[in-house]
């Protein structure tokens, strides 16, 4: 017979292990759910390609032009967590996502979660993703299906424990991940700035750095856009929001003209991680950089915590 | 002693001053300012805010190409500290950030060369100089700035 206090600790760590297991179990979408993605439309997939950014992080790091579309992965982040490397996305059968069912993908970037029904880490943006509309989703997966076929897989990634852990992901995204807007926009908000909402929130997935993040790593909804210290270095994020410090000088004309040029209103010249985003966004319909402008606009302004976006200093 | 501490600290102090004018940050940031007002300028006469002029856009273009020629002689050694946004890449990677400055130089060249002795004849003409330009503010700020 055991003494009553082993006996009692073998029973607590028990209910925590069976606690853990049920927590963490990857939450898949049902059939209703999955009955919404249709065969997609590759030529308006593109437009969901260049919103989202699926090159910035998967194209091979450092290409240009057209090879910018071959998705072999490899790029690193850096980050308080580890290092995670962005995986091959092409359409090659073995090394890639070419084999793929439009369920799996819609897994991948609504629930965070991998055709063996392993937690993705949210490096890959899926709190922002999750917010996507099924047609979206089936479009872009149809322009992916086009792209070339890249042999070679990406190395693993290096994360430091307990973050190693992959199970423990889903802890994570019982707190983090969500479908419902970050923000409420005013009841006047115009149908335009709603617009924008959709495409800064979800595929566009701003927050993803321009919004700081607790310690977990969850954006945190109460300082939404407004900067953050740069995960991968030196240097800070800016506040977008029209608070102090962020951008409420620049009007929609300004914000929707850097989205498609690269400057400021004072001719600074976008730089960093931005110039890969904005070079994306410069290729969408003028309508999107406006609805974005709009969406900026109205969102509650705050006052930045990190370093002033303007001072051009070099 | 305590007299001539608080001499030399007097006299390093008025060094200090004298020495801000030389200093590469301020310098290189006022040639950017420079940059910015030709870039403006470049993106009024292109989005058609400013009327086109061929004199205006001959300035522009030989405001950057002379920015082009200067800059790189303003990242001495120890330059990174201070209020800078300069990235540590500027020093780690010096190979890289002189290639960088040598595209920047080589377009900024073949733009003047194009513009000829009155300014580029026309919007079209100024376009074709300038394009790629103004190419190098964000390839190289990608690399080599922090933001």
């Amino acid at each position: 017979m055991l003494p009553r206090i082993v006996a009692a600790i073998i029973l607590v760590v028990a209910v925590a292990a069976v606690a853990f297991w049920y927590l963490t179990m990857p939450r898949p979408l049902d059939a209703a759910a999955l009955s919404q993605y249709g065969p997609g439309d590759a030529k308006r997939g593109e437009r969901i390609f260049w919103l989202s950014g699926c090159s910035s992080c998967h194209a091979r790091p450092k290409s240009t032009g057209d090879a910018r579309l071959q998705l072999a992965g490899g790029l690193e982040l850096k980050t308080a967590f580890g290092i995670f490397v962005a995986p091959n996305i092409s359409s090659d059968k073995k090394d890639g996502i070419g084999s793929w069912t439009i369920a799996d993908f819609a897994n991948a970037l609504k629930r965070g979660i991998a055709p063996d029904g392993s937690h993705l880490y949210p490096a890959f943006p899926y709190a922002s993703y999750s917010r996507m509309k099924p047609r979206d989703i089936s479009d872009l997966f149809a322009f992916l299906k086009t792209l070339p076929p890249v042999a070679g897989k990406a190395p693993p990634h290096k994360i430091n424990f307990p973050f190693n852990i992959r199970r423990g992901i889903g802890l994570w995204q019982l707190l983090y991940l969500k479908d419902t807007p970050y923000v409420r926009l005013p009841e006047n908000a115009s149908a335009q700035a709603k617009a924008g909402q959709y495409l800064v929130e979800g595929p566009g997935h701003c927050g993803e750095c321009h919004t700081p993040r607790s310690f977990l790593g969850g954006m945190k909804p109460d300082e939404w856009l407004a900067g953050a210290p740069n995960p991968s270095g030196k240097g800070s994020i800016p506040n977008i929001t029209p608070g102090k410090g962020g951008i409420g000088d620049w009007s929609e004309k300004d914000i929707a003209y850097f989205l498609e040029s690269g400057f400021t209103p004072d001719f600074d010249s976008v730089g960093g991680e931005m110039v890969d985003v904005q070079q994306n966004i410069a290729k969408l319909p003028a309508s999107d950089r406006d609805a974005i402008a709009a969406y900026l606009k109205a969102i509650p302004p705050l006052p930045g915590a990190y370093t002033d976006t303007r001072d051009s200093g070099h | 002693m305590k007299k001539f501490a608080a001499a030399f600290a007097v006299l390093a102090l008025s060094a200090g001053v004298a020495h801000a004018a030389d200093d590469p940050i301020a310098i290189r940031k006022d040639l950017m300012d420079a940059n910015g007002a030709a870039a403006a300028v470049s993106a009024g006469l292109l989005k058609g805010e400013i009327p086109y002029n061929p004199v205006v856009a001959k300035e522009a273009i030989m405001t950057l190409r002379g920015v082009a020629h200067a800059y790189g002689s303003f990242f001495p050694a120890g330059s990174d500290k201070g209020n800078t946004k300069a990235s540590p890449k500027i020093w780690q990677d010096a190979a890289g950030f002189q290639a960088a400055l040598t595209k920047f130089r080589t377009a900024a060249d073949a733009a003047a060369k194009a513009s000829g002795k009155g300014g580029p004849a026309d919007l079209a003409a100024f376009k074709a100089a300038i394009t790629p330009v103004l190419g190098n503010c964000a390839a190289c700020h990608r690399d080599y700035r922090l933001k």
